[in-house]
């Protein structure tokens, strides 16, 4: 089979053209993994400005411009990301690196505490880039080059940290690490204001045409992780999701909507009972974001069943967001089918 | 008579919709947008934020959900981590910085109550039917002339809240259907042609987005063919008496934002809708049609009308055994037949 294009030429239009403080939601199911897309929304935001490598000609048009990504994963290691990212021909690190890049990693430590000195407790309050404490990640700009996939020893064993603590420093690329403390809204806002710090040192000057880009992938696993006991609700999130987007140029987020996230609240209450708090906070916290969001992008397998050549459903809708008359409107639904070498395909029902 | 009933409503209920969303007379001092993921309130609620700018009305939204202060909204409130009592203060001094302002009419939008009633910081106390009247109350008793404020509320009807913790309180949604002046349930005009279609043809409606209940999907398959939103409207009189209508509010590509001119209708005045039914009365006379002339000649007719049946030449009484012969006359194109044909 032929390569593909790193960008689907259908797709390109939802991928690269994301107007101001914009909610996109992604919405996956276990069988259709958001993964891809994500991939793709990276590539239309950094491909141009990194390497020539000239996806699209809507590409080409806004090259001057210099767009950056923030992204914070929940669900998947910088590992995983890094290397899907160089099938498509993007190095994350070597963008980490010219800082068009932040990896935020939600998933290692976000309730693991690291037993070690004060020094590195601090960390999970907002540390800044010029800060001193071991958890930064300032070594990177003095590494020269790229160096994908090969891991380097922190400076920060150097510098006295203890054996513990620079545990999550060999990492390159990772610009933070989020950590959960605390219950409620206070234990949001501190995850808040590590994201929004690592956007900030992104951004030092407001240029103008620097668009910041901020994609969240999977927050519904803090939601899922913590829930009401901690205080933590469908209304929390979304909150702490707008005050996020207020400081990004758009925002992409990810979530999952199975039918038992989504759909078991109306079941359960029709049959009278109880549903349990995560079925009801997940599908308030979903469904309130597609009615904020600017457009929806949903991926689910073929209702038919499985086919050799079809990987999965994309269905392109307008959110609760989306203003008549404003810009066309985008609702579509195409088939993808992803292939071995991680190249996807996107076409029309009855295309090939 | 269907059409005299059609008439009615249409001057009626039209003038009814065309004061609500122009807040006119204070006729509805909390209206209820129920709306749902398949037609999201936003569209109404641009709607209403273009006529109170028509009629100078002092807009302020209680953003719940949008970031953006949209154009012509003269107060913007963002809802984000406040108390239901900071709100209430917030949207008075809104008010009171637009005191000024000759405009005696204030429009409070809130773009969904949802987050409100799902909040896990909401204090056990909290009583929405009186954290909606203080919006309503004039904000300021120095205020000498009357404030007519209108409160508009969104409620996404999809987004169900988790279970009321007193096991005898009424859910948020039947306090605030209690207590709306004024319900407006949004539907998308695809979704309720489909319907009737299916209705028509007297098999199952289909259902859109989560009601499909299917594995992923959120909102329903795209359609793009007709554009428009369907508004069911239940107003309560203040004589008690309500009133049932459904509108049609075209999209917004379809009018100039200055057109004062209503550009709500009927539901039942669309043709796709309800298309104008054929006119068979003409068609009564027809015989049916077919390759045979099945028709009479003018002359066959005449001859036919004057053949005299047998029962009003017994009338006659000219004795029995006259009456009921039946008279024929031959005429030129009769075969004379000497078996049958003996008088």
């Amino acid at each position: 089979m032929p390569s593909q294009p790193a960008l689907p030429p259908l797709l390109a239009p939802y991928l690269s053209s994301l107007p101001h403080t914009s909610l996109t939601l992604v919405s996956s199911i276990l069988g259709a993994t958001s993964n891809w897309l994500v991939l793709r929304f990276l590539h239309a935001a950094l491909s141009t400005s990194s390497n020539q490598h000239a996806a699209s000609e809507l590409e080409d048009v806004r090259t001057d411009e210099k767009r950056k990504v923030v992204f914070v994963s929940f669900m998947r290691s910088f590992e995983f990301w890094k290397s899907e990212a160089k099938r498509l021909g993007l190095d994350l690190a070597r963008l980490a690196d010219k800082e068009q890049f932040a990896f935020i990693d939600g998933l290692s430590d976000l309730f693991y505490t690291p037993q070690v000195s004060s020094s590195s407790a601090s960390a999970a309050s907002p540390a800044g880039r010029g800060n001193s404490t071991p958890r930064t990640t300032l070594p990177l700009r003095s590494q020269p080059g790229p160096l994908p996939g090969r891991s380097l020893q922190s400076p920060a064993i150097a510098s006295g940290g203890s054996g513990l603590a620079p545990r999550s420093q060999t990492e390159l690329g990772v610009a933070k690490k989020l950590h959960f403390s605390g219950r409620g809204t206070a234990a949001l806002d501190a995850l808040e204001s590590d994201i929004v710090s690592v956007m900030q040192q992104l951004k030092p000057s407001a240029e103008d045409g620097d668009e910041l880009l901020l994609i969240v992938d999977q927050p519904d696993l803090l939601l899922a992780t913590t829930g009401p006991s901690l205080g933590i609700g469908a209304t929390e999130m979304a909150e702490w999701v707008a005050g996020l987007q207020q400081h990004a140029h758009a925002t992409i987020l990810t979530m999952a909507a199975d039918s038992p996230l989504i759909h078991n609240v109306s079941v359960s209450r029709a049959g009278g009972h109880m549903p349990a708090p995560i079925e009801t906070e997940h599908a308030g916290f979903a469904i309130g974001l597609a009615h904020r969001a600017r457009s929806v992008m949903q991926l689910r397998t073929l209702e038919t069943g499985v086919a050799r050549d079809v990987s999965g459903v994309l269905r392109i809708s307008a959110g609760g967001g989306w203003i008549a008359g404003k810009d066309e409107n985008p609702e579509k639904e195409v088939l993808y089918y992803i292939q071995r070498d991680g190249g996807v395909r996107v076409f029309g029902r009855g295309e090939s | 008579m269907a059409q005299i009933n059609l008439a009615h409503r249409r001057t009626h209920n039209l003038l009814l919709i065309s004061k609500l969303l122009s807040l006119r007379d204070t006729a509805s001092p909390l209206t209820l947008l129920l709306d749902s993921l398949q037609q999201p309130a936003t569209p109404l609620i641009r709607e209403y934020i273009r006529r109170a700018k028509l009629s100078k009305v002092h807009v302020t939204l209680v953003a719940f959900e949008t970031l953006k202060q949209p154009d012509g909204v003269d107060a913007f409130v963002s809802a984000r981590r406040k108390s239901p009592a900071d709100l209430v203060r917030e949207v008075g001094a809104a008010q009171q910085l637009a005191g000024s302002n000759s405009s005696r009419r204030r429009l409070i939008l809130i773009d969904s109550i949802n987050p409100l009633l799902n909040s896990k910081r909401l204090e056990p106390g909290f009583h929405l039917p009186s954290f909606l009247s203080l919006f309503l109350a004039s904000p300021s008793a120095s205020a000498t002339a009357q404030l007519d404020t209108s409160l508009v509320v969104t409620y996404h009807q999809d987004s169900r809240g988790p279970f009321p913790q007193h096991p005898y309180s009424p859910s948020p949604l039947s306090l605030l259907t209690y207590m709306a002046t004024s319900i407006i349930t949004l539907h998308s005009f695809s979704h309720i042609l489909a319907q009737k279609a299916a209705r028509d043809r007297s098999v199952a409606e289909p259902v859109f987005g989560l009601d499909e209940e299917q594995d992923g999907v959120l909102l329903g398959r795209p359609d793009n063919t007709v554009e428009g939103i369907v508004l069911e409207l239940e107003h309560r009189r203040k004589s008690g008496r309500g009133v049932l209508e459904w509108y049609l509010l075209p999209p917004t590509s379809r009018y100039s934002p200055q057109q004062v001119k209503e550009v709500v209708t009927l539901l039942d005045d669309n043709v796709l809708y309800n298309p104008p039914v054929q006119q068979d009365s003409a068609a009564g006379d027809e015989e049916p049609e077919s390759t045979f002339e099945l028709r009479l000649t003018e002359r066959q007719r005449r001859d036919r009308e004057g053949v005299v049946l047998p029962y009003f030449d017994a009338q006659q009484g000219n004795g029995p055994g006259e009456g009921g012969r039946i008279l024929y006359d031959m005429g030129e194109e009769d075969d004379f037949d000497e078996e049958e044909d003996e008088i």
